[in-house]
Order: structure tokens, then C-alpha cells, then sequence
């Protein structure tokens, strides 16, 4: 029998494109190809939607 | 003395607080468990009535009684990133790693103890009730009976993960989602079930405690809807918190031992904070790029004070 909620459930949006940035571990932050920090960029913050409440990703759930 | 954050690398909200660490001249050590052992190691020694232990960073080692905090943001599983991977194996670097942490007098945002209670949201709707939060009628249950009941008690209703994860085998997404009273209960019998009487709200709240400090967002809502994270239809303005959550936050956040906290809140057509939920690791970039109010700063603040 199918869970009741899961009846409610949709499929993930998985992000279209890699993110724009690289961990520098030197640094301990992330970098842009510039090699300013990737939050330096609110453009890329908001694209990345790594920092939205979203359920999308892995590792960005709320908690 | 030295800030540890453990995080995965792709965490840019992490690096918010980081770069602010920096600039202020803040020694940091940022490593994510998954890389237990590899790069990440560790060792401790416990003789002659004393503990010492120390972390290995890549390039960087640090001492554990020279922690001054600890920050829990979005850690990897300790062990899951090792070459030889096993369960086994992540539970033991797992206890070890947590268990060193947990013995040095180091400040943690959150502890790994109340957080794992903190997750739990049918215990988080009890600790809103005695903090005296108003929180809307819900069920959980695995009797499709009581949810038909409950349904013709509240006749309008939504429908939303009791644990607050997404399906991930294929990943799918849960949004809260608003059910009529005539639907069919008989799934609530294949798993427990949260049945919610849906709030018909004018806004979101996302309420972000640091600390002691409160940022309050406003979002206006749609009146159809009713899971905001799955719509883009306004921008999170700051807010002023009434008095009454103001001191209902407090003693939940004592009650729960948390030093952050994330509260998600409805606010109704009378302008009453329904609360939905606290998330002890809730996210903040969203709030923070929208409304400019300083949560990475006080985050950076809290992590940079020296132990009691």
C-alpha cells in the first residue's frame, strides 16, 4: 500500500548546471573562477540557490 | 583559540560566516566529517586523569582545548567519503570524532545531542505547546479512522512529512499540501501520517534566532497558497516580532538547549504566528539576501566569543 502522503509527492528539480564556484581549501571558501570568494557575488548566490529554504538538495535542506 | 565549523565544501552559507571570521582575524578550522578518516584525522589520548586530543585539517591541525566553539552546519556522515567505505566504519568515526568534541569545554551551535531531539517534530509541536506558541490542530497517526475523523473535525486540512525529508529513492519533494476532508485515508495505515489544519495565512514567518538575537521576515503569501518554499512569488521583508513569541522563542529555545534556531511561523488574516515548525539547523542565506539584516554577523559574533 502506497503511504498516504507520498500520493502528494512530486519529482526532485535537480540543478541544470554545475555551480560556478570551487572550494579552495587554503582559503577555506569557495571562489569564484576569478578566485574572488563566491559570496562576494549576489548573483551567483541567488542562481546557486544554495542558500535558499528549498528541499531541492542534498546537502541544503532545512534542518 | 580556535572556531570549528563542520560543513561540506559546497556550503556557501557556510562561507558567509567564514569570510566574516577572516576579516576579523578569527582562527577557523572548516572540515567535513565525510573526510574521516583521509582527510580529516584525528587522535586523543585519555591517561593520568586527562584528556588531549587534537584534529587534522588537510594542512591544519588544532588542538582540541583550543576550541572555542563549534558550529554544526551541513556535515557529510563521518566515514562516507573513506576509500574502504562501510556502516561500520562510519559509526566508528562517527563516535570518535563526535565523542572527542563533545569533551572539550568548547560552545557548539548546536549540540549534536539537542539537535538530534530538536529534529523530531512531533516533539517540537509538545515544546511549542509548553513554551505557549499557538500551534494548529494536528494528527499523526497510522489509523485511517482517526485521520477521517480528524478530517471531518477540521474539514480543510494540508498534509506534510513528519519527518521534514523528501523521498529520496527516486528523489522527490513533499511540499505541505492541502487536502479536502473527503480524500481517501486508507495509505495512513502505510505510514505515519501529519495531518495539519490548514491555516489560511496572509504571510510566512521566518523567525532566526542567534543567541539571544532575533531576525523576523515577512513574506506576503498568496492566498492560495501554502507551502512558500515552492513559489517565488515575493521577497522576505524584516519584521518586528511580537512580544508575546518573543518570550514563547526564549523559553523554547531554553527548553530545547539550542543556540540557534530557525521558527517557521503562519501568520493568519487577524495577524496571529501560527507556529509550524523550528528548524535547529534552519537555513539563513535566503533571509539575509533579502532582507540585509546581519544574521551572518551575529552568527560569526556567537562562534567567536571565548568559552565561559
Amino acid at each position: 500500500m502506497r503511504p498516504f502522503a507520498l500520493s502528494y509527492a512530486r519529482p526532485a528539480v535537480t540543478p541544470s548546471s554545475a555551480a560556478p564556484y570551487t572550494y579552495d581549501a587554503a582559503r577555506q571558501l569557495n571562489v569564484l573562477p576569478d578566485g574572488r570568494p563566491a559570496t562576494s557575488s549576489r548573483a551567483v548566490l541567488l542562481a546557486t540557490g544554495t542558500t535558499a529554504s528549498t528541499a531541492g538538495s542534498k546537502t541544503h535542506f532545512d534542518d | 583559540m580556535t572556531v570549528l565549523v563542520l560543513t561540506c565544501e559546497e556550503d556557501l552559507t557556510a562561507d558567509m560566516v567564514v569570510t566574516i571570521l577572516h576579516d576579523r582575524g578569527v582562527p577557523l578550522v572548516r572540515l567535513d566529517p565525510a573526510d574521516l578518516p583521509g582527510r580529516v584525522a584525528l587522535s586523543a589520548d585519555y591517561a593520568h586523569h586527562a584528556f588531549h586530543g587534537y584534529l587534522k585539517a588537510d594542512e591544519r591541525m588544532v588542538s582540541l582545548r583550543s576550541l572555542r566553539s563549534i558550529w554544526v552546519r551541513r556535515p557529510g556522515t563521518p566515514g562516507t567519503r573513506a576509500e574502504e567505505q562501510s556502516a561500520w566504519l562510519a559509526t566508528e568515526a562517527e563516535h570518535a570524532l563526535y565523542g572527542m568534541l563533545t569533551c572539550t569545554p568548547a560552545r557548539w551551535m548546536n549540540h549534536p545531542v539537542a539537535a538530534a531531539q530538536a529534529r523530531y517534530k512531533p516533539w517540537q509541536l509538545h515544546l511549542a505547546q509548553q513554551s505557549g506558541f499557538t500551534i494548529p490542530p494536528t494528527l499523526i497517526t497510522t489509523f485511517p479512522s482517526d485521520a477521517r475523523q480528524f478530517a471531518t473535525t477540521h474539514r480543510d486540512l494540508v498534509v506534510k512529512s513528519v519527518s521534514g525529508k523528501h523521498p529520496s529513492e527516486p528523489p522527490m519533494v513533499l511540499p505541505t499540501t492541502r487536502i479536502g476532508p473527503d480524500v481517501d485515508f486508507t495509505g495512513v495505515a502505510a505510514s505515519p501520517t501529519l495531518l495539519q489544519r490548514h491555516i489560511h495565512k496572509q504571510a510566512d514567518i521566518r523567525l532566526t534566532c542567534v543567541g539571544g538575537r532575533l531576525f523576523a521576515a515577512r513574506k506576503q503569501a498568496d492566498p492560495d497558497e501554502v507551502d512558500s518554499r515552492f513559489t517565488q512569488n515575493a521577497a522576505w521583508k524584516p519584521t518586528e516580532v511580537p512580544d508575546t513569541v518573543r518570550r514563547s522563542v526564549a523559553a523554547y529555545l531554553r527548553l530545547a538547549q539550542l543556540s540557534y534556531g530557525a521558527f517557521d511561523f503562519a501568520e493568519d488574516r487577524e495577524g496571529s504566528w501560527w507556529f509550524l515548525e523550528c528548524n535547529q539547523g534552519g537555513q539563513f542565506g535566503f533571509v539575509q539576501l533579502d532582507t540585509d539584516q546581519p544574521i551572518a554577523q551575529a552568527i560569526a559574533t556567537w562562534l567567536a566569543e571565548e568559552p565561559a
